[in-house]
């Protein structure tokens, strides 16, 4: 009885944590894309509000939060409402199975630092990506706007290429690890030695790619391409409705997958013990945190596809590259070379 | 002289460009470049920059003050000016080459003593588009333009510009204008921090 208690506080506790640093990162994200690009521009970015402008996303948030709310003619309200909640929760949900460091004992008790862990993370982590692109899909469908519903339909281009690719690409490291389980795949490639991105450097460079398509990032950002569709499929809404989906979309997915990729490749929490008990988190960080910096890079320096080029870019070459990459895999895995 | 640098592609990459991602690399690294240079941002309303002597700017009235061009001196025995007050002569030229005349409302009376006197000259600077052609135009170089760009107002009659100001203008920022030498920034101190040191051609 008393552990029941105890796992149900000590889950309390997970849940909340992840919350706060989820979202409290996700805001904070906003200053540092805007600080960065800034400077990638020889601009200076945020700098009246705060030092070094550091209390601009609370500044933003109150602006948001106090607009006027404004709903467009001719909408279907439910669907209006309920992409904003399909945007944000598949985008938090994706923190369930995110491994923050290695298990430790707490009283007695094994607690590792995930919120629920899965023997099918990787799969969750695929599935929450494919409800996540319902909330830009709705979105433009009820907003009954041509641009936002240009948007959207781009959008369901871009999952028909990046979906196929990103599991094929994800897969060759399961088939190296021999498990879904984050946890597992971390401690083989400790076991090891080696990171899997040593081994699979091809299927890496698809995960990018199709990570930056997933979270709607530069150059597969064409969803919401400013330039044409005046910010695409989240046009019609407005305050806070509209902030939910940059902060889930482009700051907390990008952040999500960003985690997982450097879990499957570079290793999770693996590194030298220079910072002692805490230097696993903060090897996990510093490689999620160098993966986001290499996106918002690329975001800030790429022009966009066209979404034909997408389709035909993921289904011709792409694909094909998954493919042979993880059937090779399979055969050094099969015959233990 | 501008050097035209002509660079050669063929329309497909290369072998080593399309597996090296050699395209994507110069992309990140100009980007890169760009991240670790100094700002060159004017943080406006804290630091504002020094405008060109060309700069074209709120109107003023150069005042009679006995700097007078050869044109004024010829007919101000026809004039009643006064001293530290506008030498507008009151000639129309530069409501007739303005592309907007109805912004000019100028007018004269005669005195008991028959010379001219300038009583009103307003400009409506909200129809004003600075082109500098009333400038050029003033044959006894009393209309000028000066470096003051802030002109906000709250209503539309404080954009009206009257003869009190424009000779204000005139006395203060105009002439201190007029006195610069012609270089396109009033100086190179300001211009430097900005934007580094210019080569001159002359």
């Amino acid at each position: 009885m008393n552990d029941i208690i105890f796992y149900a506080i000590v889950i309390a506790v997970k849940i909340l944590v992840v919350l706060g640093v989820t979202l409290g990162l996700g805001a904070y994200l906003t200053w540092y894309e805007r600080k960065f690009a800034g400077h990638l521009q020889v601009r200076r970015g945020p700098t009246v509000v705060g030092p070094f402008g550091l209390l601009q996303p609370l500044a933003d948030g109150i602006k948001l939060m106090t607009k006027a709310p404004i709903l467009p003619r001719g909408i279907d309200t439910t669907l209006y409402y309920l992409a904003i909640m399909m945007a944000l929760i598949p985008a938090v949900m994706l923190f369930a199975v995110v491994p923050f460091g290695p298990s430790f004992k707490f009283m007695g008790h094994e607690i590792k630092p995930i919120v629920a862990d899965l023997n099918i993370a990787i799969l969750y982590v695929f599935a929450m990506g494919s409800m996540a692109a319902y909330g830009t899909l709705f979105a433009g469908w009820a907003s009954n706007s041509k641009y936002a519903f240009i948007g959207s339909l781009r959008k369901a281009a871009l999952i028909v290429s990046y979906e196929v690719v990103l599991g094929f690409a994800a897969l060759s490291v399961i088939l190296l690890a021999g498990s879904m389980n984050v946890f597992d795949i971390v401690n083989a490639q400790i076991r090891s030695g080696i990171w899997y991105i040593v081994y699979q450097p091809v299927s890496f460079i698809l995960f990018l790619f199709c990570m930056l398509a997933e979270s709607g990032r530069v150059p597969f950002d064409i969803q919401e391409a400013e330039a044409e569709l005046v910010t695409g499929y989240n046009v019609e809404y407005g305050g806070m409705k509209f902030g939910i989906f940059p902060l889930a979309e482009w700051y907390l997915n990008t952040l999500g997958l960003c985690v997982i990729a450097s879990v499957l490749y570079l290793g999770g929490w693996s590194g030298p013990h220079i910072f002692g008990s805490f230097s696993g988190y903060i090897w996990l960080l510093a490689k999620s945190f160098g993966l986001l910096f290499f996106v918002i890079w690329v975001h800030w320096t790429l022009p966009r596809y066209q979404a034909k080029d997408v389709v035909e870019f993921a289904w011709k070459y792409l694909l094909p590259i998954s493919i042979v990459n993880l059937v090779f895999t399979a055969f050094l895995v099969y015959f233990k070379v | 002289m501008i050097k035209t640098k002509k660079l050669k592609r063929s329309d497909k990459l290369g072998l080593l460009e399309a597996f090296l991602f050699l395209d994507f690399v110069k992309g990140l690294s100009i980007t890169m470049r760009n991240l670790l240079r100094k700002p060159i941002t004017t943080q406006y309303p804290k630091e504002k920059i020094t405008p060109p002597k060309r700069f074209r700017g709120k109107h003023g009235h150069f005042v009679y003050d006995g700097e007078e061009p050869p044109s004024l001196k010829a007919i101000q025995g026809f004039m009643s000016f006064e001293k530290a007050k506008s030498r507008c002569v009151a000639c129309y030229m530069c409501q007739t080459a303005c592309p907007m005349p109805t912004l000019f409302r100028i007018e004269a009376v005669q005195m008991p003593d028959g010379t001219k006197k300038v009583v009103r000259f307003d400009m409506n600077l909200l129809n004003c588009l600075f082109c500098g052609l009333c400038v050029d135009a003033c044959p006894v170089e009393c209309l000028t333009m000066s470096d003051i760009h802030e002109m906000s107002v709250y209503r539309r009659s404080d954009a009206v510009l009257n003869m009190d100001e424009m000779e204000y203008i005139g006395a203060t920022n105009a002439k201190a204008v007029r006195d610069l030498p012609d270089r396109i920034w009033r100086d190179d101190k300001e211009r430097e921090t900005l934007w580094g040191k210019i080569k001159w051609n002359f």
